[in-house]
């Protein structure tokens, strides 16, 4: 007897497995066919390369001083270095860990809110749902940039902080999103069916609401990460950025701060900028073909 | 629902959130670590008589309940305190005035080109889907949305100041300069505003390229009638963009030295200069719940179904 419960329990098991894993192989199948979603893919991986063996292939320690100040680019220091003499190459590949851990993280914190909000005002409705959404509604209005700089002046500048701060300022669009969708799949069949026999509010939230809304939930954090990264681009450009830690924003405010603008250092300015820029690009391709693929009412159509 | 109805409900849900801004404002300068109370009593740039005046007039010593309401009374009599940096100037007159002009100049300008770009061209990338035409501009639209507003800025400033000097590198006007006429001045100001439009333009054109093309093909695909449906959608989007607007446009007037609230906001940051942010904040917030209201009522206009839609 218990013997046979188990071996169902495993089988039930094994089938929602096998369920999970022919959906990923579908929805591979269909990213496969988007050159633009695979090429944000390489970009994201070489990107993620580079920021794992960045100490393997930098010269030198990011912060140190170890050469004369404004050296054009040369064999020792293919990208020059900045003002005080560090090397402009070395912080450059040191700079994807934090552009990616900012934004990885701040996506993901915020994408996390959203969700909780949005599953709870569209599951409950009444007073909660009012007060969420007025307090959603406060969010979106403020104004995104001095909202951050405000608070990461008041906090103080560390990386965690930027974090906090692009993910309290970040969730609004999935609270929204979560909370529509929710409404919608609240009032399918199956749900009506799961509530009938007694099914909890958190069982159908874990089990049929939250899957349903994962995919969308999941492109919604993909173009997260690219705001996320600009946003810490901008923050460490206008001086409120880790000062431990080198990130293409810092570089840039290193060169507007020691004039590589009017003197056409172009070494200086051009090579972080087009790192933010490659690599949110890399998730933007991402995100394009997965709402491409995930959403169907675009999925019909070819383009 | 009526429109009149509509316009009523959203109204009263923009104040409720204009309220809601208020009471964050006051909490955020007073609460946060970093004491900016304390700042505000202690700063040594304020003389000492403005200081103690300052502490009356915002019971700034009086508990924090009383300290909320002279605050809302203070406002609604347009005191919103004196600067730190400025020599305490008040606040308000330096939040209203050119600084505003500019900004509004700014934002207009390349906000209508970066609109009619991205209604033009989404339309024509509809039109041709799936063509090479079609997929360049959506590659070049998502570019331009991962590139860093500060940073294509400097790349304009580089080429059209440094290398070839069509353009000024900062500033509105160009500085010891007395314009015989209005018609000079303006010049030079637009000479000024070319480059940080363009960056502003290019930084918007983006989102509402791919939204226009979105909005386009699912009228095709529902056979629906084009423009008319088409419309509503971008206005409400025109309203929620205001927000990012500010934030470009704080980068943008940041790298070209643009004198506007964005680049106050910098400025202030700078310098703690807490009263000018918590003004400019607020100013900001209410002129994006107004720009929204504005929004969602001109497409309550224009498309009957969406207050139906709306719960």
């Amino acid at each position: 007897m218990t013997q046979d419960s188990h071996v169902t329990t495993g089988s039930l098991l094994r089938e929602r497995l096998d369920v999970q894993v022919r959906r990923l192989k579908g929805f591979w199948s269909f990213y496969r066919g988007s050159r633009i979603g695979m090429l944000g893919l390489f970009i994201i991986i070489g990107f993620i390369i580079v920021a794992i063996v960045a100490p393997l292939i930098t010269p030198y320690d990011p912060r140190a001083l170890v050469g004369t100040p404004f050296q054009p680019p040369m064999g020792e220091h293919p990208l020059g270095t900045d003002q005080v003499g560090r090397d402009i190459y070395s912080q450059l590949i040191w700079g994807s860990r934090v552009s990616l851990m900012v934004g990885l993280l701040a996506s993901a914190f915020g994408v996390a809110i959203g969700t909780v909000i949005g599953l709870v005002s569209g599951y409950f409705r009444g007073p909660p749902d009012s007060i969420l959404m007025r307090i959603t509604d406060l969010f979106i209005t403020l104004p995104g940039l001095p909202m951050m700089l405000i608070l990461a002046a008041l906090l103080g500048r560390s990386m965690w902080n930027i974090i906090f701060v692009i993910a309290i300022t970040g969730w609004t669009g999935t609270a929204k999103m979560v909370r529509s969708q929710t409404l919608s799949i609240k009032e399918r069949p199956y749900v009506e069916a799961a509530r009938s026999v007694g099914a909890r509010d958190r069982h159908i939230i874990m089990r049929h609401i939250l899957p349903n809304v994962f995919p969308l939930v999941f492109a919604n954090a993909i173009v997260g990460i690219v705001d996320a990264i600009l946003a810490e681009s901008g923050l460490s450009f206008l001086g409120l950025g880790d000062p431990t830690k080198p990130s293409w924003g810092q570089l840039l405010r290193y060169a507007n701060e020691a004039g590589a603008l009017a003197t056409g250092r172009w070494w200086f300015i051009i090579p972080p900028g087009l790192c933010i820029m490659l690599v949110a690009i890399g998730f933007a391709f991402s995100s394009y073909s997965l709402d491409q693929i995930l959403n169907p009412r675009l999925r019909k159509r070819r383009w | 629902m009526g429109l009149k109805e509509y316009i009523g409900r959203r109204t009263l849900q923009g104040i409720t959130t204009i309220l809601l801004a208020i009471i964050l404002n006051f909490i955020l300068f007073r609460i946060m670590p970093g004491d900016p109370t304390r700042v505000l009593i202690g700063d040594p740039r304020v003389e000492t008589g403005t200081r103690l005046a300052l502490i009356e007039k915002f019971g700034l010593e009086r508990p924090l309940l009383e300290q909320f309401i002279l605050y809302i009374s203070n406002l609604f009599s347009g005191e919103l305190g004196v600067s730190f940096a400025q020599m305490g100037r008040p606040v308000i007159e330096i939040i209203l005035g050119r600084k505003m002009v500019n900004t509004l100049v700014l934002m207009g300008s390349s906000m209508s080109i970066a609109f009619l770009l991205g209604i033009l061209l989404g339309v024509i990338a509809a039109w041709k889907r799936g063509t090479k035409a079609d997929i360049s501009f959506i590659i070049f639209s998502l570019a331009t949305y991962s590139m860093p507003v500060f940073w294509f800025g400097m790349i304009l400033l580089l080429v059209f100041s440094v290398y070839f000097n069509v353009f000024p590198i900062a500033g509105t006007i160009t500085p010891g300069v007395t314009h015989p006429n209005f018609l000079a001045y303006a010049s030079d100001y637009l000479h000024h505003l070319m480059a940080p439009m363009l960056t502003l333009a290019v930084s918007f054109f983006g989102g509402y390229f791919l939204f226009m093309r979105d909005t386009i093909l699912d009228v095709f695909t529902e056979d629906y009638m084009l423009t008319a449906r088409a419309k509503g959608p971008m206005v409400s989007l025109m309203g929620v963009h205001v927000t990012f607007l500010i934030s470009g446009a704080t980068m943008t007037e940041t790298v070209f030295s643009w004198d506007g609230l964005g680049r106050l906001i910098y400025d202030s940051v700078r310098t703690a200069d807490y009263p000018v942010l918590q003004g400019i904040f607020l100013i900001m917030s209410i002129l994006v719940v107004v720009a929204s209201i504005l929004a969602d009522i001109t497409n309550a206009f224009l498309d009957p179904r969406i207050k139906e839609a709306v719960d």
